[in-house]
C-alpha cells in the first residue's frame, strides 16, 4: 500500500510464487514485505547462506558483499548469489537453491524413531 | 586459578566500516585500536582491558577466535600440559602476536572452534574509573553494552554417524580447563544424547554454550545489559538503527535470561542479555531440558519453535 517505486515480476521455480519487487529493493526484503514464502529467511545481511538462489532469467544487482563461504566465484558465474543482496534490474525468474539443514531436535528425534523418508521438499 | 572469564571475540565481518559503526551505535562500543592489517578493535565501557572485540575484514562472516582470560601467566604452562594430555594440540604464540596482548596458548575445541587463552592484555580501565566513580558514563551510544558476557558456537553433530562434537566439547572444557556444566538439553532415545550445553567458570549461568548442528560456526557472541527495561530500550536503538532482529525482547528459559537476538551487518548474531539468572556454582544440581520442552527452555513464553534461531548461523 502506498508504494509507487517501480517494480518488477519475480518467479519462483519451483513453487511457481510470483510477488512485484521494488528495483531498489533485494529480492529477499521485496518477500518478505509481502509476507509471501518461498525463498528462506535467515541473517538478512549476506551472511548466513540460507536464502541462496540461482538466477535463471533476467538481471539483478548488487546491494553488499555476499558470503564467499557460501557462494564461490565459480557459482557466481553460473547465477548463484544470495537473495538479500541483490536486486532485481529487470524481471527475474530464479530457483531456491539453499535450504534449511534439519535442526537437531528433528533429526534426533527422527534417529530414534524410524520413519519413512520424507518426500522431497519443493 | 586458570581461567577467569571470556577475554574477547575475533569476528569476520565483510564491511569493515558498517560493522564498527553497528557496534559503535547499537552496542555502544568504542574503537580502542586499528592495527595495519585494518583490524579495528573494540570495547564496551565497562570492560577495563583494551579490547574485547576484534572485527577482521574478509569476504565472509564468522568466528576467527574466542579468548578466554586466565589469571595468571604460569596459568598458561599449566592449561598447556592439561590441554595436550587431554589429546588436543596446542601452539604457544608470541607476546604481541596480536597488539596489546601477551602470550597466547591457541588450540582447538573438538568442535573445530578455535580458542586461545591469555594472561596479559593492556589495561586501560572503564570509563567511570575507580575512584568514586559514577554507575555509568555519560555520552553512551545505542544500548551501551557493560561487557561481552559470553559466546553460542554451533557444534557439529550427526549421532548415526557417531559424532556429538557438543558432549566432546563439555567433556574438554570440564577436564582439562575446570568449567562446570550448568545447563544441559537431552534427546533421543532416553534422552541419551547431550545436544546442547551452558558451561560456567565465574558465578553467571554461562560462560559459553554449545548446541548441536550439521556443521560448526558462530551462532553468537552476547552482551550484557543490567535490566529488562534496558533490554527494550536496545530494541528500541535496534529499530532506529535499522538493525535486522531475529527475536524480539524475551525470556529464556534456560539461564532465565532476558534477550534479544539480532543481526551485525555481515550476518554474525549478536545477543543483548540482562539479568543475573541465578547464582551459578559447582555444587548447583544441573539443570536438565529435554526434547519435548526444548523450546520452553529456548524462547519461554511462547515455547514454540523459531526453526531460523537453530538454522541461521555463520
Amino acid at each position: 500500500m502506498f508504494d509507487f517505486r517501480p517494480k518488477v515480476n519475480v518467479h519462483v521455480a519451483q513453487t511457481n510464487e510470483q510477488y512485484p519487487c521494488a528495483t531498489t529493493e533485494s529480492l529477499l526484503t521485496g518477500m518478505m514485505r509481502l509476507g509471501r514464502k518461498g525463498i528462506p529467511v535467515g541473517c538478512v545481511n549476506g551472511g548466513c547462506g540460507v536464502c541462496k538462489v540461482r538466477v535463471l532469467e533476467g538481471t539483478v544487482t548488487s546491494l553488499g558483499p555476499v558470503s564467499r563461504a557460501h557462494v564461490t566465484q565459480d557459482e557466481e558465474a553460473c547465477g548463484y548469489t544470495l537473495a538479500c543482496r541483490v536486486a532485481p534490474a529487470t524481471p527475474v525468474r530464479l530457483e531456491v537453491a539453499g535450504k534449511f539443514e534439519k535442526p537437531f531436535s528433528r533429526g534426533y528425534a527422527k534417529a530414534a524413531t524410524p520413519q519413512p523418508a520424507p518426500s522431497p521438499q519443493p | 586459578m586458570g581461567v577467569m572469564r571470556i577475554g574477547h571475540a575475533s569476528l569476520k565481518v565483510m564491511d569493515i566500516a558498517a560493522a564498527v559503526k553497528h557496534y559503535e551505535n547499537v552496542l555502544g562500543l568504542k574503537v580502542t585500536m586499528e592495527d595495519k592489517n585494518g583490524n579495528v578493535y573494540m570495547k564496551c565501557w565497562d570492560e577495563w582491558d583494551k579490547y574485547s572485540l576484534v572485527l577482521t575484514p574478509s569476504d565472509q562472516a564468522g568466528l576467527n577466535h574466542v579468548a578466554y582470560k586466565v589469571e595468571k601467566e604460569s596459568d598458561l604452562e599449566a592449561l598447556q600440559a592439561k590441554i595436550e594430555a587431554w589429546g588436543v594440540k596446542t601452539t604457544m604464540l608470541d607476546e604481541g602476536t596480536l597488539p596489546a596482548t601477551g602470550r597466547m596458548l591457541q588450540f582447538n575445541l573438538p568442535s573445530g572452534h578455535e580458542m586461545r587463552l591469555y594472561a596479559t592484555k593492556e589495561y586501560v580501565g572503564t570509563e567511570v574509573g575507580t575512584t568514586n566513580p559514577d554507575p555509568w558514563p555519560d555520552g553512551l551510544k545505542g544500548a551501551g553494552a557493560h561487557w561481552l558476557d559470553h559466546t553460542l558456537l554451533m557444534c557439529e553433530m550427526n549421532p548415526p554417524e557417531g559424532i556429538n562434537t557438543v558432549a566432546d566439547n563439555t567433556r574438554f572444557m570440564t577436564e582439562a580447563l575446570d568449567f562446570f556444566l550448568t545447563e544441559q538439553v537431552v534427546v533421543g532415545p532416553d534422552g541419551s544424547i547431550q545436544a546442547a550445553t551452558w558451561m560456567s567458570r565465574t558465578t553467571t549461568p554461562h560462560d559459553i554454550a554449545f548446541v548441536g548442528g550439521p556443521r560448526s560456526g558462530l551462532h553468537h557472541i552476547a552482551y550484557f545489559l543490567d535490566s529488562w527495561n534496558d533490554v527494550l530500550k536496545a530494541a528500541d536503538v535496534m529499530a532506529k538503527n535499522k538493525t535486522r532482529i531475529d527475536v524480539a525482547p524475551t525470556r529464556h528459559g534456560i539461564t532465565r535470561g532476558e534477550t534479544i537476538y539480532f543481526f551485525d551487518p555481515s550476518g554474525n548474531r549478536n545477543e543483548t542479555f540482562a539479568g543475573l539468572g541465578y547464582l551459578a556454582q559447582r555444587d548447583r544440581p544441573v539443570t536438565t531440558w529435554t526434547e519435548d520442552k526444548l523450546w520452553t527452555g529456548i524462547f519461554y513464553h511462547t515455547g514454540e519453535a523459531v526453526p531460523s534461531f537453530t538454522d541461521v548461523y555463520t
